[in-house]
């Protein structure tokens, strides 16, 4: 009798994932953690999917990972901020129809104390040299992220080679949790001010900005479809809505108007067209 | 400390709302463990119940295997099962990932040796008197498996709990596979991880009083089973 | 139509240690046959091959109905029963243990609960009837199988070491449930008991197994 009533009940929760299988038109949009967790998605997709019945379902991971979703074919759109790596995958025929959709901007964060003294200084670059001579920790993402290639790109520029200093810690972890560390360890790091905001009153983050407004610290939001000619399974027609909506004066003022909960503008959007 | 007791505060606020969307990720999460652990019961107990009662050459290497097996790390399992079911992998052509039905296959391969060890461990604690009382009725062979995994009964529903348990609590695997797809593939361990990423700490700490409580019911009715099998055996 | 069952020089040992030595024996026509012997002599070996439950090193166990030997089939194997020293009590109730034999040779519902309720009746078991069957005593437990193995009516019934460790009370209830199936000629009895005043009490033919031969 039990055995039935446990069978019964299995077969029936069977039958209903199966049943979820078959519904509406949905594309699949990679992007990237701090993206999601900005809140950004939750304001614009709703008004997509109105105006065109296309549910977007968002898979969330690193940057790195995103692109490589895209150029395995297991996404339709890749929505990400790494503008070098984007065009370079567009060039090599992964992708096409790249556009600019929005920027944000990074800050470098640390202790209010600031012990490395990188308050007052202008370029990003001089802040990184500051932070290795002091000595004073510095917390990497350290996982192939936007905003690790574009750590790794200020480091570039300052000619010092931070792998394996004992100041140097790579966690390998969101921006979330990076900056958790960071906030324990009395750290710097490098990160989103979306993320920044989003955390820095909730979690009591008992650090402050201690440098913002370096222009090369712009981060460029770009949209671009799985190449269809490859892929021939991907759903490029919807993909393409869901670019040109977000490229348009209705996506981009989606965009512009998203503030977070404390009522801060978290994008500006830039799209060209 | 405060900040805890107003998360709890808030957190039961929310479960008691019936919020839609808190249910939704309930609802998601037995349905896509509860799949995983029909289907792995399916395969698992009749295999458990032949590798207990029958002998063949490489049985031995068999229960190793699945003793081994029943702590596979969930990303490992989660990052196989994502490269065959990705569009580039042997299996890509389905369209499985990022879909429930793959989160199905990863709890399906979590479950199964979990299911399959424990039912062969209950079926093989029968008294060998059970299989020679029920030949001397005249039961065929089939006949007598069945009889023995009767007798085995609480021990296979004490296995498929102990499988039901495991898959419920994991995230590794479904994170990977199933993309975490917001009212798609989203399910309470996914979405504890995520939101606590997040900072929001209310609903994380909802959904795992909800996850905790659903673990204390399954071991409650695991103990109550447990029980049932000693007393009648003892009495 | 009544069986008779032939052992041919049965040869049968565990781990080097032979317990059945070139036995062999011819049982034929109805009755209660008793055999008797020192703990070891290899009793419960000769009845489980007998019963065909085991698989002799050498020699055969032949059945003849009428003419020709008979197949070792499943056809045969529910005509023949043994009833083992423990028992092996299926964990549920005494009814369903009692329709075990039944089912699973397809008898009818209303059928199996006729006959499952003549045999309980006649075993004293009818009050236990729904009870789960291990929290019996273990006198009521060994009558529990022989009506478990009764009520299958078969040709032959091995019972081994029926009254071993129950008490007098039962000792005698089981003696008279025996002597029942004698005196109504059905089923063939073949037992093993240690006890030699019950053996002379029950026994048509007294047998004595020594060495790992019947003599």
């Amino acid at each position: 009798m039990k055995n039935k009533s446990i069978f019964l009940l299995t077969a029936i929760l069977f039958l209903m994932s199966v049943t979820s299988l078959f519904a509406e038109t949905r594309i699949r949009c990679a992007s990237t953690t701090s993206t999601q967790n900005s809140g950004l998605f939750d304001h614009i997709l709703p008004i997509f999917e109105k105006k065109t019945g296309i549910k977007v379902d968002v898979v969330a991971v690193g940057t790195g990972a995103a692109i490589e979703i895209g150029k395995r074919g297991d996404a339709d759109v890749v929505f990400v901020h790494a503008k070098d790596q984007e065009l370079k995958a567009v060039e090599e025929g992964y992708f096409v129809n790249r556009h600019d959709v929005m920027y944000n901007d990074f800050v470098i964060v640390g202790p209010p104390d600031d012990p490395a003294k990188v308050k007052g200084l202008k370029s990003a670059p001089d802040a990184f040299r500051k932070i290795a001579e002091s000595g004073i920790p510095f917390v990497s993402r350290g996982d192939k992220s936007g905003t690790h290639s574009k750590e790794m790109s200020l480091w570039n520029q300052t000619g010092i080679d931070p792998a394996g200093k004992e100041w140097y810690l790579e966690v390998g972890q969101g921006m979330a949790k990076t900056l958790r560390i960071a906030n324990e360890k009395r750290a710097y790091t490098l990160t989103d001010r979306g993320t920044w905001l989003a955390l820095k009153d909730i979690e009591k983050l008992d650090m402050t900005i201690v440098l913002e407004g370096d222009p090369v610290l712009f981060n460029q939001y770009g949209v671009m479809a799985v190449n269809p000619e490859r892929h021939q399974h991907i759903k490029f027609k919807e993909a393409m809505m869901f670019i040109n909506w977000l490229i348009s004066s209705e996506g981009q003022q989606a965009i512009g108007s998203f503030k977070d909960a404390k009522g801060n503008r978290l994008f500006v959007p830039d799209a060209s067209e | 400390m405060d900040s805890l007791i107003e998360g709890f505060r808030k957190a039961l606020a929310l479960i008691f709302s019936f919020d839609e969307k808190l249910f939704g990720i309930i609802f998601l999460s037995l349905r896509v463990s509860g799949s995983a652990l029909m289907i792995a019961t399916f395969l698992g107990l009749p295999f458990g119940a032949l590798v207990g009662l029958r002998n063949f050459p490489g049985r031995n290497f068999v229960i190793s295997v699945l003793n081994t097996f029943m702590g596979l790390p969930p990303v490992v399992v989660g990052l196989f099962l994502y490269l065959i079911l990705s569009r580039n992998g042997p299996l890509g052509v389905l369209g499985l990932l990022y879909t429930p039905s793959a989160m199905v296959v990863a709890q399906t391969i979590l479950a199964f040796p979990i299911v399959a060890s424990l039912c062969h461990s209950a079926v093989v604690d029968v008294d060998p008197i059970i299989r020679l009382a029920s030949r001397t009725l005249g039961a065929t062979p089939f006949s007598v498996t069945i009889t023995v995994m009767k007798e085995a009964r609480y021990g296979i529903l004490s296995a498929i709990i102990a499988g039901f348990g495991r898959v419920m609590a994991e995230v590794g695997a479904i994170l990977i596979v199933g993309g975490n797809i917001a009212g798609y593939t989203r399910v309470m361990t996914t979405t504890i991880a995520m939101e606590t990423d997040k900072g929001n700490f209310e609903l994380a700490l909802a959904l795992g009083i909800v996850l905790l409580g659903i673990s204390l019911i399954i071991n409650l009715g695991l103990h109550v089973v447990q029980k049932r099998g000693v007393v009648g055996v003892a009495a | 139509m009544s069986f008779s069952l032939k052992i041919v020089d049965l040869w049968k040992g565990y781990n080097g240690n032979v317990v059945l030595k070139s036995c062999s024996h011819v049982f034929s026509g109805k009755g209660v046959y008793v055999l008797t012997g020192p703990n070891g002599s290899g009793k419960s070996t000769f009845l489980r091959i007998c019963a065909l439950l085991e698989e002799p090193d050498r020699g055969e166990v032949l059945y003849f109905s009428g003419n020709g030997p008979l197949k070792k089939d499943m056809e045969l194997r529910r005509k023949i029963t043994l009833v083992l020293p423990r028992i092996g009590i299926f964990n549920t109730t005494v009814f369903r243990n009692l329709a075990y034999g039944l089912k699973i040779r397809g008898v009818g519902k209303e059928e199996v609960e006729k006959r499952v309720d003549k045999y309980l009746e006649a075993f004293g078991l009818l009050h236990r009837k729904k009870q789960n069957a291990l929290s019996l005593s273990s006198g009521e437990t060994q009558r529990l199988g022989i009506a478990r193995a009764m009520v299958t009516e078969p040709e032959i019934l091995f019972l081994d070491e029926p009254t071993a460790s129950i008490d007098q009370e039962n000792t005698a209830m089981i003696e008279r449930l025996i002597a029942d199936m004698k005196a109504q000629g059905r089923p063939t009895v073949i037992m093993t008991t240690h006890d030699n005043d019950q053996a002379h009490r029950l026994a048509d033919v007294l047998l004595r197994i020594e060495d790992g031969k019947i003599t």
